[in-house]
C-alpha cells in the first residue's frame, strides 16, 4: 500500500483534529488491524469493517462479484444463520448496511452502546464462517439485477457513467461498473463466491474501526476474544494497472428516449497518493462547490447553457477519473456547452485561480473536513477511507496542512496536465422519440 | 459505488424505550438536549439557542409557516420558487456578493420547503457566525428579486420539470402526491408544475414575500459553538429590520382525512421502462397525533426496518425488488400511510399482490409481541442518533416548537415508545393499514403492465407528460 501524501511540504498534524482523534491502535496476530476512538457524547457506537477488495480486484466474466458478495455477507454464517444478522442486530438496537466501490467493500453498523458485544459476535461470525447456499445466491442475484435496473438501465446518469467508464479505461478494471454487467451478474457461481471469501475476507485483509461510547481497553479485549481465532488468509494478488496512455480524444453517443440531451466528460486523474490528488480537490471545489463556483456561475447563471453541472473527482487507489456531468435544457445543443466547459478548463490551466478562489477552496475543504467528523459514523468512516486510500489514517491529520500549502502554480500545472484535450472522453446522450426506441427494441 | 440499502422510507421515526431493559443500559441512560436559551428580537422573531461543542461549527435554521400548502391556488410551487430567489440579490448585495460572502468562509446556505414549513439552513465555522446571521437577516428582510433572476429561475425550473420526466421515481412520487391529496393544498408537489411555474412573475414572488415571509410564527434555532448571549445580541442586530406590516396570519391547511383516489389505479405510461415504480397509499395521521408511537412501532415490523415483513416477503424470499419500505408521512393537516417499491415489468402485479397481502395480515392480526419488543429496542437504541449533531439537534428543537410536540419530547420519547402494548399496535394496524382500498400508482410500460393490473380497481392510464 502507498505511503502518505507528499513529503515535501511535511505539514504538522492539525491540532484541532488531533484532539478529536485520540485513536487506539492494535493489530491481532491474525493480521486484523483495529482502530478505536472513544466518544462518550451519546450512548451510540459506529463500527466499520473495511475489506481491501472492490471491483478493481475482479476480472471479466464475474464483474460485479464484489458487490453481489457484499449482499451475500448478510445472508447467514455458521452461528447466526440466514436472516439472523439483521434480525439480531435490529432487535438489539442497531442497524447495518454496506457499500462496494472500485477499491473497497465497507460494512457498517450503528447501534446502542449496550449492543457492542452482540455486534462483535455477529461481525466476527460472518468473517469467520460465512455460509452461502444456492437458494440464497439465486434470490440475492435477482435483487442485484433489480438494483442494476434501477441504478443503470432506467437511469440516465447511470447509463452515461457506464459508457464513460469504457472510454476512459481500456485495460484497467475501473473499466466496468461496480455493479457489474448484467450477464456477468447472471454468471457468478457459488464457487466463485466461496473463493472470493477465502481470498479477500480474511482478517489480514480487513481493518476494524469503532467510534463512539466505548472503553477502548475493554473493547480491544472483546475484539481479541471474538476475532482472535479467525485464521489468517493468503495474501491477495496485486492488481496490475496495465492502462496504456491515451493518444487522443474518445467519444461515444447514446441514443435514448429523453427530454433533453446531456453530456458527460471524463479525464484520467492521478492515484490517491499522488500529490496532485489534493490539487485536484482544490480545483474541484473552485470549479463546482457552491453557487458562486466557476462552473455553476459560468455555465448555469451567466451563459445559461446548462441546467446543472456536476464535477465528480474521488480518490482511488489507481488513477481515478475526473468526471463532469451537464444537464441541459430541452432542445439545446450539447456542443455549445461542451465548448464552454473546455474554455473554462483551459482558463484554469492558463491563468490558474484567483488568490481569493484558492483561499475559498481551502476554507471549504477545511470546513467540510470538520463536518465529516461531526458524527461517530463520519469519524470511523474517515479513518477507514484515508487508511484504505493513503495507507494510514494519520494522513487525515496532515491533510489540512497539505491543502493550505497548495499554490496557484500547482493548480495551473495540474489543470494543464489532467484536462489536456487528447486525454478526454466524451459521452453525449441524444434524445430519440419513445416510438423509435420501441421499434428498435422490437427489431432486436 | 453500489450499496445494499432498501428504498429508504421517506420520513423515518425512531427511538427506544425500556421495559425489561438490561441493567445500567445505554438505552436507559437519560437523553437530554443541550440547555436552551430563548429570546425575542424587537421585530418579534423568536430565537432559541443551544451551545454545543466540540467542533468549531454552528448550525442555524430559520423556520417559517410558509410551506407549499400556502401556495396560491393557481400558483403551485410559489413558496419553493420564492425561497430559492431570496439569495439571488438583496437591497444591499448582488447574488454574486451573497454567494461570495457565504461560500468564501466555508459556510453553506440551503433552503427547503415542505407542505407546512419553509426553512433556510446555514452552517458556518463558528468564527463567522455573526456575519452569516447578518446575511440570513438580509435575505428575508430585504430581498430584491431582480427581474432577470426571476426569469432565469423560471427558465431553469421549466427545464428541470421537463428533465424530471426522465426520472421514473420522481414522476411516480409526483403522481402519488396528486393521487393522495387531489385538490387539497397538499395535492401538488412542493416545487409545483410547469404549467403553474410558467406564469410566475416578479410581482407574484414579491407578494408572497410580503404576505408570508415575516417574523410572525417564525423561529430561529441556533446550535453549536457559540454563547447564547452572543446569539441573542446578533439576532437582534440581524433581524431588527425584519418588520412586515403586510404579513398575513399564518394559517394551517384544512384537515384532510381521506385520500383522493382511494380504490383507484393510476398507471403512468413510460414505454422505455424495464422496471415499474409502485406506490400504494391510504390515510395516516397528522403530526403530533397520539397514535404516533404505536403506529411507528408497528410500521417497523411491517415495512420500516431491514428485517420487516415487507422486506422479507419481497426482497429476501422472492427477490422481487432491491428496495421496499412502508412509512407514515405525518403533516399538520393530515397524513398518509404508504408503501414504495419497484420491480421488473413482468412482476409488477406480483409485487403489488405480495405487498397488499402482507399489509392485510398485519391489519387483521397485528404483529407479534416479539416483533413489537424488537421494534421498540431497535428504535430506542438508535434514537440517540437524533441528538448527535448540531444539525440534528436544531432539527428536533425546531420540530418541537413548530409542531407543538412538547418540551420533553426527546427525554420522554423512549419511555413512550416502550409503553406501547401489543393491543395498541393491533388497533393502529386495524385503523391505518388500508381498511379501505388504497390509491395505487404504477409508473412503467403500460402496454405490458395494464393487463397485469386487471381486477385491482378502475385503471386510468396517463402519459408521463401529465406530470411535467
Amino acid at each position: 500500500m502507498p505511503k502518505a501524501p507528499p513529503r515535501s511540504a511535511a505539514p504538522k498534524p492539525d491540532p484541532a483534529l488531533q484532539s478529536l482523534l485520540d485513536v487506539h491502535e492494535a493489530t491481532l496476530p491474525n493480521g486484523l488491524r483495529v482502530r478505536l476512538l472513544a466518544n462518550p457524547q451519546t450512548p451510540v457506537v459506529s463500527l466499520y469493517t473495511f475489506f481491501q477488495v472492490g471491483s478493481r480486484n475482479e476480472r471479466p466474466g464475474i464483474t460485479g462479484i464484489s458487490h453481489l458478495f457484499e449482499h451475500m455477507m448478510f445472508n447467514g454464517a455458521k452461528k447466526y444463520g440466514p436472516k439472523q444478522f439483521d434480525r439480531v442486530l435490529e432487535s438489539n438496537g442497531g442497524r447495518s448496511n454496506a457499500y462496494t466501490s472500485t477499491d473497497m467493500t465497507v460494512y457498517y453498523d450503528d447501534f446502542s452502546s449496550d449492543a457492542l458485544e452482540t455486534v462483535l459476535d455477529l461481525e466476527s461470525d460472518r468473517m469467520r464462517s460465512l455460509r452461502i447456499s444456492d437458494a440464497n445466491l439465486a434470490s440475492e442475484r435477482e435483487v442485484v439485477k433489480e438494483e442494476r435496473r434501477v441504478r443503470v438501465d432506467n437511469e440516465i446518469t447511470g447509463m452515461l457513467d457506464e459508457e464513460l467508464g469504457t472510454l476512459v479505461y481500456k485495460a484497467h478494471p475501473y473499466r466496468w461498473p461496480v455493479i457489474g454487467w448484467m450477464a456477468d451478474i447472471e454468471n457468478i457461481s457459488r464457487q466463485d463466491c466461496e473463493e472470493y471469501f477465502r481470498t479477500y475476507y480474511a482478517p489480514n485483509n480487513a481493518v476494524l474501526y469503532i467510534s463512539g461510547d466505548i472503553d477502548p481497553k475493554k473493547t480491544l479485549a472483546l475484539i481479541r476474544r471474538y476475532y482472535g481465532d479467525i485464521p489468517k488468509g493468503p495474501r491477495p494478488l496485486p492488481v496490475v494497472d496495465a492502462e496504456p496512455s491515451q493518444k487522443g480524444e474518445r467519444r461515444a453517443v447514446i441514443r435514448h428516449p429523453a427530454q433533453s440531451p446531456s453530456l458527460m466528460v471524463g479525464f484520467r486523474g492521478p492515484r490517491a497518493t499522488a500529490p496532485d490528488a489534493q490539487v485536484l480537490d482544490v480545483i474541484q471545489y473552485a470549479l463546482n462547490k457552491g453557487e458562486g463556483s466557476r462552473l455553476v456561475k459560468g455555465l448555469v447563471y451567466e451563459q445559461q447553457l446548462a441546467v446543472s453541472v456536476m464535477l465528480d473527482w474521488g480518490w482511488r487507489i489507481d488513477p481515478g477519473a475526473i468526471v463532469f456531468y451537464m444537464e441541459l435544457k430541452p432542445g439545446s445543443d450539447p456542443q455549445k456547452v461542451e465548448a464552454a466547459l473546455y474554455a473554462e478548463l483551459e482558463r484554469v490551466a492558463r491563468e490558474g485561480l484567483t488568490e481569493r478562489e484558492l483561499q475559498k477552496a481551502k476554507n471549504n475543504l477545511r470546513a467540510d473536513h470538520f463536518r465529516e467528523l461531526g458524527t461517530n459514523t463520519g469519524r470511523a468512516h474517515a479513518l477507514g477511507n484515508y487508511e484504505a486510500l493513503l495507507g494510514s489514517w494519520r494522513s487525515l491529520l496532515e491533510l489540512p496542512g497539505h491543502y493550505a500549502a497548495i499554490t496557484n502554480e500547482q493548480v495551473k500545472a495540474a489543470a494543464a496536465k489532467y484536462f489536456a484535450p487528447e486525454g478526454r472522453s466524451v459521452v453525449t446522450l441524444l434524445p430519440v422519440p419513445e416510438s423509435e426506441s420501441e421499434s428498435e427494441t422490437a427489431a432486436a | 459505488m453500489a450499496s445494499r440499502p432498501r428504498a429508504a422510507p421517506k420520513k423515518a421515526a425512531a427511538s427506544r424505550s425500556r421495559a425489561a431493559a438490561p441493567k445500567k443500559s445505554a438505552a436507559s441512560r437519560p437523553l437530554k438536549l443541550p440547555e436552551v436559551s430563548e429570546s425575542t428580537t424587537s421585530s418579534g422573531l423568536q430565537v432559541i439557542a443551544a451551545e454545543r461543542g466540540p467542533l468549531p461549527l454552528v448550525s442555524m435554521r430559520l423556520v417559517l409557516r410558509a410551506g407549499s400548502a400556502t401556495d396560491p391556488k393557481d400558483k403551485a410551487g410559489l413558496a419553493d420558487f420564492t425561497v430559492r430567489l431570496l439569495r439571488r440579490g438583496t437591497a444591499r448585495m448582488s447574488a454574486d456578493e451573497i454567494d461570495e460572502a457565504v461560500e468564501f468562509v466555508g459556510a453553506s446556505l440551503a433552503t427547503g420547503v415542505s407542505e407546512d414549513l419553509m426553512s433556510l439552513y446555514v452552517t458556518t465555522p463558528a468564527e463567522h457566525f455573526p456575519a452569516m446571521l447578518a446575511v440570513l437577516g438580509q435575505l428575508v428582510s430585504e430581498p430584491a428579486f431582480p427581474e432577470k433572476e426571476v426569469e432565469l429561475a423560471r427558465e431553469r425550473s421549466l427545464a428541470q420539470f421537463a428533465n424530471d420526466l426522465d426520472d421514473p421515481s420522481t414522476v411516480a412520487d409526483r403522481a402519488f402526491t396528486r393521487a393522495l391529496w387531489g385538490d387539497h393544498p397538499y395535492g401538488h408537489d412542493v416545487g409545483g408544475s410547469a404549467s403553474h411555474v410558467r406564469t410566475f412573475t416578479r410581482e407574484d414572488v414579491a407578494r408572497f414575500h410580503r404576505e408570508r415571509i415575516g417574523p410572525k410564527g417564525a423561529l430561529l434555532v441556533v446550535v453549536g459553538a457559540v454563547k447564547p448571549e452572543v446569539v441573542a445580541a446578533e439576532a437582534e442586530k440581524a433581524f431588527a429590520p425584519w418588520v412586515r406590516t403586510e404579513q398575513l396570519e399564518p394559517v394551517r391547511a384544512p384537515s384532510v382525512e381521506v385520500v383522493a383516489q382511494a380504490g383507484r389505479i393510476l398507471l403512468v405510461d413510460k414505454p422505455d421502462q424495464t422496471q415499474s415504480q409502485v406506490r400504494i397509499g391510504g390515510p395516516g395521521y397528522r403530526i403530533g397525533h397520539p397514535d404516533y408511537f404505536a403506529a411507528t412501532a408497528m410500521n417497523i415490523s411491517l415495512g420500516g426496518g431491514f428485517t420487516s415483513r415487507l422486506v422479507n416477503a419481497i426482497r429476501v424470499e422472492r427477490g422481487l425488488s432491491y428496495g421496499v419500505g412502508s412509512y407514515f408521512d405525518a403533516m399538520q393537516a393530515g397524513g398518509a400511510f404508504a408503501i414504495s417499491t419497484f420491480t421488473k415489468t413482468a412482476s409488477t402485479r406480483e409485487i403489488i399482490d405480495v405487498a397488499l397481502a402482507e399489509v392485510a395480515k398485519v391489519r387483521k392480526g397485528g404483529t407479534t409481541p416479539r416483533e413489537l419488543l424488537a421494534a421498540q429496542t431497535y428504535l430506542a437504541g438508535l434514537y440517540p442518533l437524533r441528538t448527535e449533531t448540531n444539525d440534528s439537534v436544531a432539527s428536533v428543537l425546531a420540530d418541537i416548537r413548530m409542531h407543538g410536540l412538547g418540551e420533553d419530547w426527546v427525554e420522554l420519547f423512549r419511555d413512550r415508545l416502550r409503553a406501547v402494548t401489543p393491543k395498541q399496535v393491533k388497533l393502529a394496524a386495524a385503523k391505518y393499514l388500508f381498511p379501505q382500498p388504497p390509491a395505487i400508482v404504477v409508473l412503467g410500460k403500460a402496454s405490458e403492465v395494464q393487463k397485469q393490473l386487471k381486477g385491482l380497481g378502475p385503471i386510468t392510464v396517463v402519459p408521463v407528460s401529465e406530470y411535467e
